[in-house]
């Protein structure tokens, strides 16, 4: 086995949908059409992560990635392409592949609703068949980690949203799988929670060399934890690189705030390919006097939003 | 590759249930109040079977305590179907929410581990009726007993509870395809209430799809005519347990068929 944790290639998934009918009668037709239509939810899609990477997979709602999530974890089979996570194919073998990946979506806890965390960690043990020495010190370093003692006894039905979502996280680690899938691991958590659930991840990658998938809205996840980023829409990817090379993905954005003497503050988007900020100083200069002036790099949340609202291409 | 065997997937179930029922327990009004209904539940059941016979001694030449047997039988053959499968009622809420998907992330049998959320106290009580129900109609009706007859009846009980795995399980992953499938499954259950009758009363389209279709004449016609006419049992008695593990078989592959079909939709 290489060193790729995970490759696509021309991975493409399409969907059957009736075309459905307006009104009464057109539901009764429905009912007997075989009008189908295909869409396409992911087309053409490679990429290949490497192991001990976190990758941010991010794209607008409806871009095509939870079907690529489900790919990667051989829920769904590509129409076609090929996918290779550990150097197997998931869907042949659901069940083999399972034993190698962790997912965790942040909406929907996989633990057992009534049962305290750490029954649900004997219980996945056994499932996943993990040896008593490698559960320990799993649970050790989930200890050096995090704060694991409030919540180890606690019924997952009685624990708040941040805690659940950091036992799922835990509970997806727990038998050391190569890769871990993370779905909006820290929706909905306030900012203190978000802090500890990023630093478990990072921490986590570091001590097991785990690869992480993270899909997220939250631009604070991809900043504090993902080197590199893919973003898809419609179905297509349409970047794959760092996160530093993003920022000059349309050239070198910089905002410029201009504090001028009525002491508001005058904010402008500059592309320093084509102005320069010192001109645009001056020529502000001229029409009134500046009392302050700030530069401030573009962040990555502006970026995406601009890639999303379609200006790439 | 380690195998995951008969062993691994018993002490599995073994370990969720205990967990399960200790969890149950801590819940001691929820324990109480489910204890309760289910032996009124029982009760008015027997109720309802003591007035229907006070003004019909025989029903198709089957007396009292023939009967009695049946009901019985029947309420022992269902257990299985409450006790284990109970999660079934909830399969379609799980697969039009999406949170179906979790059941596809363990390295374990979808169906198992989907099946083994979910155990059903209230069975045990309706065991317990029913086997208290076969003790006093056999006491009654004077059929021996031996060693052959006991092994007979747990062989003859355990097929019949696989047909009504089985119903339910079809009627279930209905909801892979349909919108409405709830419909499906309450008519279904609600036909498991003909189980306890003999299906000699039923005639001609009934009786074929009370055999064939909808197979609730193997819940406890057939077999409890092993033990309650051993001189002349019906062929199809003598098939039942082949028909039965065919039949569940189907079922299974019926519902994993919906999974594999099933496109999780949503995110």
């Amino acid at each position: 086995m290489g060193n790729e944790a995970l490759i696509m290639n021309n991975v493409c998934k399409d969907f059957k949908v009736l075309n459905r009918h307006e009104g009464l009668k057109g539901s009764i037709k429905d009912l007997f059409s075989r009008d189908y239509k295909t869409v396409s939810a992911v087309k053409d899609v490679s990429m290949t992560v490497e192991r001990g990477e976190i990758i941010g997979y991010l794209g607008p709602n409806g871009a095509g990635k939870s079907t690529t999530i489900k790919m990667m974890t051989g829920v769904l089979e590509p129409t076609s392409g090929e996918i290779l996570v550990n150097g197997k194919e998931p869907y042949r073998n659901r069940t083999q592949n399972c034993e190698n990946i962790g997912v965790v979506f942040g909406q929907r806890s996989q633990l057992w609703w009534s049962l305290p965390l750490i029954e649900s960690f004997k219980l996945l043990r056994d499932l996943y068949m993990v040896p008593q020495k490698d559960y320990e010190e799993m649970i050790e370093l989930y200890r050096s980690l995090v704060d694991i003692e409030p919540i180890l006894h606690k019924p997952v039905r009685q624990m708040s949203l941040g805690q659940r979502t950091l036992s799922d996280i835990l509970a997806a680690f727990l038998h050391n799988p190569a890769i871990v899938f993370l779905d909006e691991p820290t929706i909905g958590l306030d900012v203190s929670m978000k802090d500890k659930i990023r630093a478990l991840i990072r921490g986590l990658n570091k001590e097991k060399n785990t690869t992480v998938i993270l899909t997220t809205h939250d631009m604070g996840d991809v900043d504090a934890l993902c080197r590199r980023i893919v973003i898809i829409d419609h179905g297509q990817k349409i970047y794959d690189n760092d996160i530093e090379h993003l920022k000059s993905y349309f050239g070198s954005y910089r905002t410029l705030k201009l504090k001028l003497a009525d002491n508001t503050w005058e904010e402008m988007l500059i592309d320093e390919k084509t102005t320069d900020v010192m001109d645009v100083i001056m020529e502000k200069q001229k029409e009134k006097k500046i009392t302050d002036i700030k530069i401030l790099e573009i962040s990555t949340e502006d970026v995406i939003k601009k890639i999303y609202e379609g200006g790439t291409r | 590759m380690r195998k995951r065997g008969l062993k691994f997937y018993l002490s599995i179930y073994r370990k969720i249930l205990i967990q399960d029922l200790k969890s149950k327990m801590s819940y001691r009004a929820d324990f109480v109040i489910s204890t309760f209904g289910m032996i009124m539940t029982n009760l008015a059941g027997f109720i309802t079977f003591m007035i229907l016979f006070h003004n019909f001694p025989t029903i198709n030449g089957w007396d009292y305590y023939h009967m009695l047997f049946l009901y019985g039988f029947s309420l022992v053959a269902l257990t299985p179907v409450q006790c284990f499968f109970d999660n079934n009622w909830n399969l379609r809420f799980m697969v039009q929410t999406g949170d179906f998907i979790k059941y596809c992330f363990r390295p374990v049998n979808v169906f198992f581990y989907f099946m083994s959320e979910v155990f059903d106290v209230k069975g045990l009580g309706q065991l317990a009726f029913g086997i208290g129900t076969i003790v006093y109609a056999w006491i009654h009706i004077g059929l021996e007993v031996n060693v052959l007859i006991i092994l007979k009846l747990i062989l003859f009980l355990f097929t019949a509870s696989l047909f009504m795995i089985a119903i339910m399980n079809f009627a279930a992953a209905t909801c892979f395809w349909l919108k409405g499938s709830g419909y499906v499954m309450v008519i279904m259950f609600r036909f498991k209430d003909f189980a306890k009758y003999p299906s000699s009363i039923f005639q001609g389209v009934f009786k074929v799809i009370f055999t064939f279709i909808i197979p609730i004449a193997f819940i406890a016609y057939y077999p409890s005519l092993v033990i309650l006419e051993p001189g002349n049992v019906p062929l199809l008695s003598w098939l039942s347990p082949l028909i039965g593990l065919l039949f569940f078989f189907a079922s299974y592959k019926f519902w994993m068929l919906g999974v594999r079909r099933y496109d999780f939709t949503g995110s």
